[in-house]
């Protein structure tokens, strides 16, 4: 029998990836989120995660990124 | 609003403030309200860019700058009168950002100080800034300036035959002055002076015309700068000059005083008889910044800051300085292999004779000869607090005793306020110049430099000297290494927080970028190229692996010296490896490439440091002038590992070369994608390898170079491993050096130790 699951398939590059499975990783198991590793830039998560991924990649990305202040 | 575009902000900022205009309601960005203490700016981002009040001039196309109301100055540098105005601005104000079509300035309350000190008057400012600019004059901006220069400059301190007197045209100032307790009773009262306290010994003197600017003012505004003026003028006790000058800064009476030598008139101190050579042949740039310097008519010198990029020669407005005042002369340097070149650019400029100069280092201690002379010397030795050699000694005293014509400060960015205190108070001079390439310190102490040196007499532009092809015409460029997978999977686990550095600097990605370039330069241009790491870790691989030679902090003087020369000499040895020991005290003249694996954090100071290693202009000239054969002849290279900290530390490091109209071109596709084995860790298992390698290390061993102490050295920038904000890492907060206190206990007879004798714990690769 084919089973289906609704999910989100996500396109990255490679450290991308690594962040989103380091962010996984770091969750207690009940709670992780990706399903299915399909190579380095692909995966596949549960729908509702989106959202938090990507707020979590902006709050990285601000971190990395100087603004000379005005 | 251009200025704004070309300083490479991001445009968010822009958005935001369009957003402000739209909806005033919406909570204010927390990035505007947080940044600045500046009032006129945290209240509203619109007011800033709003120039709707600004009323424009009929003729506004000839004239060439932009005033704004809160005191920012736009130029136009492709105006026909730009050489004009530029002279003009950098004498009053602060340049903020100067790239190629537009530049911004900032009048502060301290450029200001800086103009009326170089003899320029409160209506001369207002009149000439007016006859500039497109716009009428904003009443703000006619106030700021009003209400910054009352008083400035309406006190000078000389020092005339060995006796201090304060001298002002307007007596009524000095009644204030004298109203203070502490200055009263520091005044010599003449022992004739029966007719009262208030008066005064009254001189005649020539103004000063202020030569640069009078074809941009009308005859009746010159008429009114040569008039005759009297000075009034009290004597105070040579033993509290300092109490005085401290009374009159504007935390307290708000008179900062002006320090003037008059060495024509100095008949106590015998003359040092030298002159410039007729081939020492002062550029343009270097004319001007002495004529700052020394007043018009006057004859008199005074105090102050020259700010010109490395390579641009410094050393020449020293000794030139030197040869004009003619007087015994002090000059401090950072560490002892500058001593050794001041002591060559003297002889080299100037007709010197050898038993006019000396120097005095730890390992170098020449007596002097002759009651004026030269003495070169460095920071520590005059302000070393410990106990000294008797022969040390001796030569302090008379260092002591001597009245100098002249103190030359080369490096000023870098010696701690609280060493020139010491320095200043030792030494008794009658005109100090300090000479800097970057007058930024992460610790925002600068201003510190205004009052213990003197006001910024004059600043250069980099790009105009680029273009009149005195120094290297540099092409920066910033390749992005993205991190391979098992670096940056490593770089995000919490346990390895400690090596997050090791980790982005040892990312593979960046390995083979770097040996790319060395490869490329070696082989298809023939350059000599200095790597640059701070991270002892990654020096020691990428050397090893590379089979390169490398110089770091323990790395002896003979073995410095050795590869040194044979950098310069063989044409088997075109690359070098050094740590930071290479940013300030090794003079390579001959690389033209810089690659920078690793770097201190955010500091800005270091990286325009580092690109001055390869400022000196090479080649003919013809070739590096606008248009010439070779476009650029000098490249700097920073290699980021992209995702990393090292990013947000690369942008901030960049600003001040930004601000001074550089521009950085990402590269991101290096090494380029068709590499392979040729270049080291192609293969997963190597890269793991050198993974393991890295995670293996002990946290030490990945950490930063620690410095070992060096009595000359005032690379005492220690960095320090603590947890904090990103902002407080990377200078924000004010915090990123950490200024070395010297432990006499740790080393008691230094004076006499030779410096440089720590053996390399690993042998070396030549």
């Amino acid at each position: 029998m084919v089973n289906a699951i609704k999910g989100i398939f996500i396109t990255c590059d490679v450290p991308m990836a690594q962040f989103i499975v380091n962010m996984n990783a770091s969750l207690p198991p009940s709670q992780r989120f990706i399903i299915h590793i399909l190579d380095n830039t692909h995966m596949f998560v549960q729908p509702h995660v989106a959202e938090m991924i990507q707020s979590r990649i902006t709050e990285f990305r601000e971190q990395i990124s100087y603004e000379k202040p005005l | 609003m251009a200025g704004h575009g070309e300083r490479g902000r991001p445009s968010k900022k822009h958005k935001t403030s369009d957003h402000h205009r739209n909806n005033p309601v919406v909570v204010p960005d927390t990035d505007i309200q947080s940044d600045d203490d500046d009032n006129a700016r945290g209240d509203s981002a619109a007011k800033k860019w709003d120039f709707t009040k600004l009323e424009l001039k009929a003729d506004h196309a000839n004239r060439p700058l932009w005033a704004c109301a809160d005191g920012r100055i736009f130029l136009e540098t492709f105006s026909p009168l730009y050489k004009q105005a530029y002279d003009f601005l950098i004498a009053i104000a602060e340049p903020v950002c100067r790239p190629e079509s537009m530049h911004e300035y900032n009048l502060t309350p301290h450029s200001l100080y800086a103009a009326v000190s170089v003899g320029l008057e409160t209506e001369t400012i207002v009149a000439v800034l007016n006859k500039l600019s497109k716009t009428k004059l904003p009443k703000e901006m006619v106030d700021f300036i009003h209400a910054s220069t009352a008083n400035y400059g309406k006190v000078k301190l000389v020092l005339k035959k060995n006796r201090y007197f304060v001298e002002s045209p307007f007596p009524e100032v000095l009644r204030t002055l004298l109203r203070d307790e502490i200055i009263s009773q520091s005044r010599i009262v003449p022992p004739e002076g029966s007719q009262g306290g208030d008066a005064f010994t009254i001189s005649k003197t020539m103004g000063e015309i202020e030569g640069r600017h009078d074809e941009l003012l009308n005859e009746a505004d010159l008429a009114a700068v040569v008039e005759e003026k009297e000075t009034h003028s009290f004597e105070i006790d040579p033993s509290k000059v300092e109490n005085v000058k401290q009374r009159c800064l504007p935390n307290a009476l708000n008179f900062p005083m002006l320090e003037e030598y008059d060495f024509r008139n100095d008949t106590v101190n015998p003359d040092l008889n030298v002159e410039l050579k007729p081939q020492a042949q002062p550029r343009p740039y270097q004319e001007k910044s002495l004529s700052k310097m020394f007043g018009n008519v006057a004859g008199r010198a005074r105090s102050g800051i020259i700010v010109l990029p490395c390579g641009a020669g410094k050393s020449l407005v020293g000794v030139s300085a030197a040869c004009r005042i003619r007087k015994s002369c002090l000059c401090l340097a950072t560490n002892a292999v500058s001593v050794d070149q001041w002591a060559f650019q003297f002889k080299l400029w100037s007709t010197i004779r050898d038993d006019q100069i000396c120097r005095f280092t730890s390992d170098n201690k020449e007596r002097f000869r002759g009651n004026a002379s030269v003495v070169v010397t460095t920071y520590n030795m005059v302000a070393f607090g410990g106990k000294r050699s008797e022969e040390s000694e001796k030569i302090i005293e008379e260092i002591r005793n001597r009245e100098w014509g002249l103190l030359l400060m080369d490096e000023v960015h870098v010696v701690p306020a609280h060493m020139f205190r010491k320095v200043i108070s030792i030494t008794k001079s009658h005109c100090k110049l300090g000479l800097t390439a970057t007058l930024v310190r992460e610790d925002e102490r600068i201003t510190d430099l205004n009052f213990l040196i003197g006001p910024k007499l004059y600043e250069a532009n980099w790009l105009d000297l680029v273009k009149g092809g005195f120094i290297a015409n540099v092409q920066c460029a910033e390749v992005w290494c993205p991190m391979t997978k098992e670096f940056f999977a490593e770089y995000l686990k919490k346990e390895n927080s400690k090596k997050k550095q090791a980790l982005y600097v040892m990312n593979p990605n960046k390995f083979r970028a770097c040996e790319f370039l060395i490869k490329f330069h070696e082989q298809q241009r023939g350059d000599k190229i200095i790597v640059f790491a701070d991270n002892l870790f990654a020096l020691t691989a990428y050397a090893l692996k590379l089979n390169k030679p490398m110089i770091y902090g323990s790395t002896s003087h003979q073995e410095r010296t050795r590869i040194l020369h044979q950098f310069k000499h063989s044409p088997n040895v075109n690359t070098v490896f050094l740590s930071k020991v290479g940013d300030n005290s090794i003079d390579i003249p001959e690389a033209n490439v810089i690659i920078q694996i690793s770097s201190h954090a955010g500091s800005r100071r270091q990286e325009a440091q580092r690109l001055g290693r390869i400022l000196r202009a090479k080649g003919k000239l013809q070739d590096r002038m606008a248009g010439g054969k070779e476009e650029y002849n000098a490249f700097f290279y920073s290699l980021v590992s992209t995702d990393t900290q090292e990013m947000y530390y690369s942008t901030k490091r960049q600003q001040f070369l930004i601000d001074q109209g550089y521009s950085f071109k990402v590269i991101t596709s290096l090494p380029p994608s068709d590499s392979g084995p040729e270049l080291n860790y192609h293969s997963q298992e190597e890269q793991l390898g050198l993974l393991n390698q890295v995670l293996t290390a002990g946290d030490e061993a990945v950490g930063l170079e620690q410095l070992e102490v060096d009595v000359d050295d005032i690379a005492l920038l220690k960095a320090r491993r603590s947890v904090g904000s990103m902002s407080a890492m990377s200078g924000a907060n004010g915090m990123v050096y950490m200024e070395y206190k010297y432990d006499p206990s740790l080393s008691p007879n230094l004076p006499t130790t030779p410096i440089h004798t720590f053996t390399p714990f690993k042998p070396n690769i030549l």
